[in-house]
């Protein structure tokens, strides 16, 4: 049964599924119903230091950089419209292979050419962020987001963080303007 | 206040406390008419009961949770009661649409949401933020956990028929010369108390919602009457006769007693004030005084030659008249009598309903609603057929308190 978190709410991965090694982080969406330019947004992920920067520029894992320098973290590619159910973008995460020094990995989504087209995640219905066991695809916890979020054109939908020995999951929820340049610059990324 | 963007959304706790909430809402631009209407949809989004589409056919929920009135220039006004809508409603979706035009055509459209008699929350687009769609979700009240808002700003350039298929509803074709009945099982079936039992199962299917304005006038179209020149405001009358008594009932049959029908209204004045005209209680009116609407005289028996007449005198001071007749007695089929009613504006527009009750039950029906809407005249034709004047006051929300009476 997996955990329904809300925002700020965290979930143990280790003890909700024992023997975890690897996950599959889902983004979701809907598409737009209403006529206009589509919502396209993207995934993007951040290794994270315990300063909560990146270590480098290969730390950003996004459309144009889809796996990290340590190979730990794969992004699964672009989806352009939020179509299909369940997962529009998927991360995959080997919990193992991730660098000690890295504390978090932060899960983002940001709203391609927002500004221009005057979209923002008020306008985006059902948006999520859910944690499989990538051993045998068995939801463990998902963070359904859509009241957390206005007027905001990049969010920080959740992350996995290190807590001794084990990893945990949160619900984050934050949401800043600028879009993805704005959300990378926080976590030090040179954009 | 606090002035919401598109896409910004916000607990309804953060802007007031109270259950009573007043949207008002216009759009200016170009085209000769704005249409706003509320959609009063389920737990999953759709509009599974259409009595809970408020607009211009239909201008309250049921048990009058939600109501609409117009205000000056165009602007709507919704009240709505959060406490009494039925728990199977759980968003109201604040819409507008224009048939000829679009919305990147408007100057702009602006709603204020009000809570004990102060604007608590604003919303403003204009046509910047639109392009060639004809039906837009400008506004949303919906329930998640709790009451929220959120400012909408989307739109489909299919119009209200996107729309409404947008919200799971079937929409009749585009009726031709003749405006159809209503469907014999459209008619409103008493409020459920509120606050309802567990949310029902979906009703069954709803039949298709008819977009069309039922218009008066002979060619379909123009059914407004601007009233902005002043001293225009010419009288519309309605007349309604009916053949003395009964057909004989077979060879030997006896003529039944004569046939008593009544020609009334129920008015709201722009002023606020309210009342019905009927002989019932010889609440016959005046010309001269406020209502400004009198009923000329009770025919109990057909015999008059020109039956009963009902004035509206001053239009422009009215706000809705719903014009009805009924069975008083004699009969209970409105064909056996040979029942008609035209009603007729000043531009000499003329409406003839024969009437026809779907049922003996049904004996009581809504001709037509006037509707003063910023200055211009709107005369739709109802025809909807109700048990008494009671049910016909709940699906049009007057709100009177009715009992029995006799002549």
């Amino acid at each position: 049964m997996a955990v329904s978190l809300s925002k700020g709410g965290n979930v143990s991965l280790s003890k909700e599924a024992p023997g975890l090694t690897a996950v599959k982080v889902g983004l979701g969406w809907d598409p737009r119903v209403t006529d206009g330019t589509e919502f396209d947004l993207d995934g993007s992920v951040f290794l994270l230091n315990d300063a909560g920067k990146v270590r480098s520029d290969a730390d950003f894992v996004f459309y144009n950089n889809k796996t990290s320098a340590d190979g730990s973290v794969t992004h699964g590619g672009d989806n352009r419209s939020g179509q299909g159910d369940g997962d529009d973008e998927t991360v995959d995460v080997n919990l193992a292979g991730v660098p000690a020094d890295v504390q978090r990995v932060a899960f983002g989504v940001t709203i391609h050419d927002a500004d221009a087209r005057k979209q923002s995640f008020g306008q985006v219905s059902n948006a999520f962020i859910r944690v499989t066991n990538a051993a045998d695809g068995k939801e463990i916890a998902r963070y359904d987001l859509s009241e957390d979020y206005s007027t905001e054109t990049a969010m920080i939908f959740g992350e996995l963080y290190r807590n001794g020995a084990d990893w945990k999951f949160k619900a984050i929820g934050q949401g800043y303007a600028g879009g993805l340049a704005a959300l990378a610059g926080n976590f030090g990324v040179n954009v | 206040m606090q002035a919401f963007q598109t896409g910004q959304k916000s607990p309804l706790s953060h802007l007031t406390t109270s259950n009573l909430l007043t949207i008002s809402a216009r759009v200016t631009g170009p085209a000769a008419e704005y249409d706003l209407s509320l959609f009063g949809l389920d737990a999953s989004g759709k509009l599974s009961d259409d009595r809970y589409l408020v607009f211009f056919n239909q201008p309250a929920t049921p048990e009058r949770a939600v109501q609409m009135q117009s205000g000056a220039r165009g602007e709507k006004v919704f009240t709505i009661d959060l406490q009494r809508l039925p728990q199977t409603i759980r968003r109201l979706s604040l819409t507008a649409t224009v048939d000829d035009g679009t919305f990147g055509q408007i100057d702009h459209a602006e709603i204020t949401v009000s809570a004990d008699g102060r604007p608590v929350a604003s919303y403003r687009v204009t046509g910047r933020d639109f392009q060639q769609e004809r039906a837009v979700m400008l506004f949303d009240v919906y329930f998640k956990d709790l009451w929220r808002v959120g400012a909408v700003g989307q739109g489909f350039n299919g119009g209200l028929e996107a729309l409404v298929r947008h919200y799971g509803g079937e929409v009749a074709d585009r009726p031709g010369p003749t405006p159809p009945r209503p469907a014999p099982n459209a008619a409103p079936t008493p409020p459920r108390p509120s606050p309802s039992p567990p949310p029902a199962p979906a009703t069954p299917p709803a039949p298709p919602i008819n977009l069309k304005k039922i218009t008066l006038d002979k060619k379909g179209e123009s059914t407004r009457i601007s009233l902005k020149k002043p001293g225009h405001a010419e009288p519309i009358r309605v007349n309604l006769n009916w053949d003395r008594g009964g057909k004989r009932s077979g060879m030997f049959g006896r003529i039944t007693a004569a046939a008593d029908l009544d020609l009334g209204c129920m008015f709201v004045l722009n002023d606020g004030q309210r009342g019905v005209i009927q002989a019932l209680g010889n609440s016959f009116g005046s010309e001269r005084l406020l209502p400004h609407i009198l009923l000329d005289k009770d025919d109990r028996t057909g015999a008059a030659l020109d039956g009963e007449n009902l004035t509206i005198f001053r239009p422009d001071l009215i706000h809705t008249v719903l014009v009805f007749t009924c069975i008083y007695e004699g009969t209970n089929d409105f064909t056996q009598v040979g029942a008609r009613l035209s009603l007729k504006d000043p531009q000499g527009n003329e409406i003839a309903v024969h009437l026809s009750n779907p049922d003996i039950q049904r004996t009581f029906c809504g001709i037509a609603l006037i509707e003063n809407i910023g200055g211009e005249i709107k005369v739709t034709k109802e025809e909807r057929y109700f048990v008494g004047a009671q049910q016909c006051d709940e699906h049009y929300g007057f709100g009177f308190r009715w009992v029995a009476g006799s002549k």
